[in-house]
């Protein structure tokens, strides 16, 4: 029985299988493959083959990340450390490939754990590790070969396939550079990211943070075209993150280096991207407002004139329709007397 | 200056006046205007609810949708400037210049002449609502009898002279935040925002329920109202609504036997002249038709 899963296993296996050295689909394929762990939570373990192969991590062996499988079928796995060295030789210094770079930079930024003292910041737990905000994107290539509409371009890879002869490495790479060249998520995917922890309650209340971000930032105008999916939209990064660094080095708007620090807030605004005809005065518009009576008063109660002159207006005005619709309805009801 | 039959005759019924085409295409460009607004402005508003995305799509999503919403914002723009210069110049025109050609114009009477225009809120209104108020009760049997223009049109002629100016200046905000906040705080497109939004919200509800329901819904005229299409008015609806200027002009136009009598009264029989009545000035060969000069105006009911 063993031979022939194995045979039918092998039978299958395609380009597909090239990051799957250790035949880990033989199993992982089959979508009920699942159980309940110690803590009494449903995990699932299939894999997606079409999804995974279209993914960034596509050319990463399964083992490259879920270490410690020595035999199959294996053990319980140990957590993925993203910062591990993988197989994959990074071609510019041709080195083993790491994240690790990525965890300096977030130590040094306003989502790191320890504080300056390299003591570990009050409910440090709550600090995004790298899994909070990263799943394992698919591939969004671009094409700007005459068109601009998104995917891979066929005319392009028509010249590619001059110099590349293996059609499955023309792909990889491919998309491997066009998703490179434009934000792997759309703006509301990340507002969706960001807002799991900063539009949490307990998260806000713990850390006394200024407002629900993401809530506010969706009331502006910028957050509804974000959410109808506009992709040229700026979205949280755009204006939290200081040009020509990554996310990972965000910096807390009270860090005199941030572009979100008071008396940098208006480039953000003025960039030339975004509105280079525009005073420093346009950033005091308030994109994260709190509309209570505590954080913006003098909003609040312009709001609460508007809701009182609706209210005022409509309410009168649909008892008097109730009223008509009822007299038209029933004409010949009697209250007074018949003289 | 147009001029208009009073009453027009068709078919043997009776039809009245209360629109100048201007007025009837001023009329349709604002409905279009509002409802093109509303469709593109409030998926923006109710961006979390589960029609907004379909609704927006249908007018070209984030990309075009909002192209849509400026251009209709400025014809609805320029359409109130232009009404505001219609009804200056009709004034002018039909009232004072003839004062002032009999060299009569004075101040109080160029402000009685103000306020006292067909659609300036008066005494009457006052006196209307309350009579509605105890026919809506029940208390009477009798409705009231309004004048050529009710409390209801005048409250739906004025209220986009505030919410057009509120929408337009805080929509050019939003549109123009770079020019506008090189003047003003900016904190000024929080207030635009919300002042934009909300009156849009409460002028679409106000327009979308009480007007429709006035003009389209209620049982006299369901399911649809056609005299912001035709300018005239059913007698059977002007009996209705406006019996007092009904009685004046059917009186002004030599019909005072055809009178019906009001809603709720108890016969059907025509009210008898009233003594000391001066006549009619209906237009000879004409089926009982009268010629009548309208003053600016916005739409009517």
């Amino acid at each position: 029985m063993a031979v022939v899963i194995l045979a039918v296993a092998l039978s299958n296996s395609g380009i597909s299988q090239a990051s799957d050295v250790g035949n880990c689909l033989l199993c992982h394929k089959y979508p009920g493959l699942s159980r309940v762990d110690e803590k009494g939570k449903f995990r699932l373990f299939y894999v997606n083959e079409n999804v995974f192969m279209n993914s960034i991590h596509a050319k990463v062996t399964c083992e490259g990340c879920h270490t410690g499988i020595k035999k199959v079928p294996h053990d319980p796995v140990q957590k993925v450390d993203c910062l591990k060295e993988c197989h994959i030789i990074e071609p510019s210094s041709e080195q083993k490939f790491s994240h690790k770079e990525v965890a300096t930079f977030l130590s040094k930024s306003v989502h790191a754990k320890l504080d300056e003292n390299r003591k570990p910041k009050k409910y440090s737990e709550d600090m995004p590790y790298c899994l909070d905000c990263h799943d394992n994107p698919l591939y969004r290539p671009l094409s700007f070969f005459k068109r601009v509409r998104p995917g891979i371009s066929e005319m392009a890879l028509g010249r590619c396939r001059v110099c590349h002869k293996k059609d499955e490495f023309i792909f990889r790479f491919y998309n491997h550079v066009t998703t490179r060249l434009h934000p792997i998520r759309s703006p509301r995917n990340i507002a969706e990211m960001c807002g799991r922890c900063h539009d949490d309650p307990k998260i806000v209340a713990r850390h006394n943070l200024a407002s629900k971000a993401v809530y506010s930032y969706g009331e502006t105008f910028h957050g509804k075209a974000a959410n109808f999916l506009d992709e040229r939209i700026p979205d949280c990064l755009d204006c939290h993150v200081n040009r020509g660094k990554s996310v990972h080095q965000m910096l807390s708007y009270k860090d005199p280096l941030s572009i979100t620090y008071k008396t940098h807030k208006s480039s953000i605004c003025t960039n030339i991207d975004c509105h280079p005809q525009a005073t420093p005065k346009l950033a005091n518009y308030k994109v994260h407002m709190e509309l209570d009576a505590e954080h913006s008063p003098r909003e609040y109660y312009f709001k609460i004139f508007f809701i009182s002159l609706t209210g005022g207006t409509l309410l009168p005005l649909m008892g008097i329709m109730f009223l008509d619709l009822f007299r038209r309805l029933f004409p010949n009801i009697r209250i007074t007397r018949k003289k | 200056m147009e001029t208009h039959k009073i009453i027009k005759v068709k078919k043997g019924k009776k039809y009245f006046f209360r629109s100048t085409a201007n007025q009837r295409i001023q009329h349709i460009i604002l409905a279009i205007c509002v409802i093109v607004l509303v469709l593109t402005g409030m998926p923006l508003k109710f961006h979390d609810a589960a029609w907004a995305p379909s609704l927006y799509s249908l007018f070209g999503g984030i990309k075009v949708a909002p192209i849509i919403h400026k251009t209709f914002g400025c014809i609805l723009i320029s359409l109130f400037i232009y009404h505001l210069i219609y009804l200056a110049y009709s004034i002018y025109v039909g009232q004072i210049a003839p004062l002032r050609k009999k060299k009569e114009l004075r101040t109080g009477k160029l402000l009685k002449l103000l306020v006292t225009q067909p659609l300036m809120p008066n005494l009457k209104d006052l006196k209307d609502i309350i009579q509605l108020f105890r026919y809506l009760l029940f208390l009477t049997t009798q409705k009231p009898q309004g004048d050529e223009f009710t409390w209801k049109n005048k409250f739906d002629y004025w209220a986009p002279f505030w919410g057009i100016p509120v929408l337009g200046i805080s929509g050019l905000i939003m549109w123009n935040k770079e020019f506008a906040t090189r003047f003003l705080p900016g904190e000024i497109i929080n207030f635009a925002l919300i002042a934009h939004s909300d009156e849009a919200l409460l002028a679409a509800l106000f327009l979308f329920i009480w007007h429709w329901y006035n003009v389209h819904f209620k049982t006299s005229v369901f399911p649809m109202g056609t005299v912001f299409m035709t300018g005239y008015l059913s007698e059977k609806l002007m009996v209705e609504d406006h019996y007092d200027y009904y009685v004046k002009i059917m009186k002004q136009a030599g019909l005072e036997h055809e009178i019906l009598p009001p809603q709720g009264s108890p016969g059907h029989e025509p009210v008898p002249k009233k003594k000391g009545y001066e006549g009619s000035e209906t237009t000879p060969g004409d089926d009982n038709s009268q010629m009548h000069e309208p003053m600016g105006g916005g739409p009517s009911a």
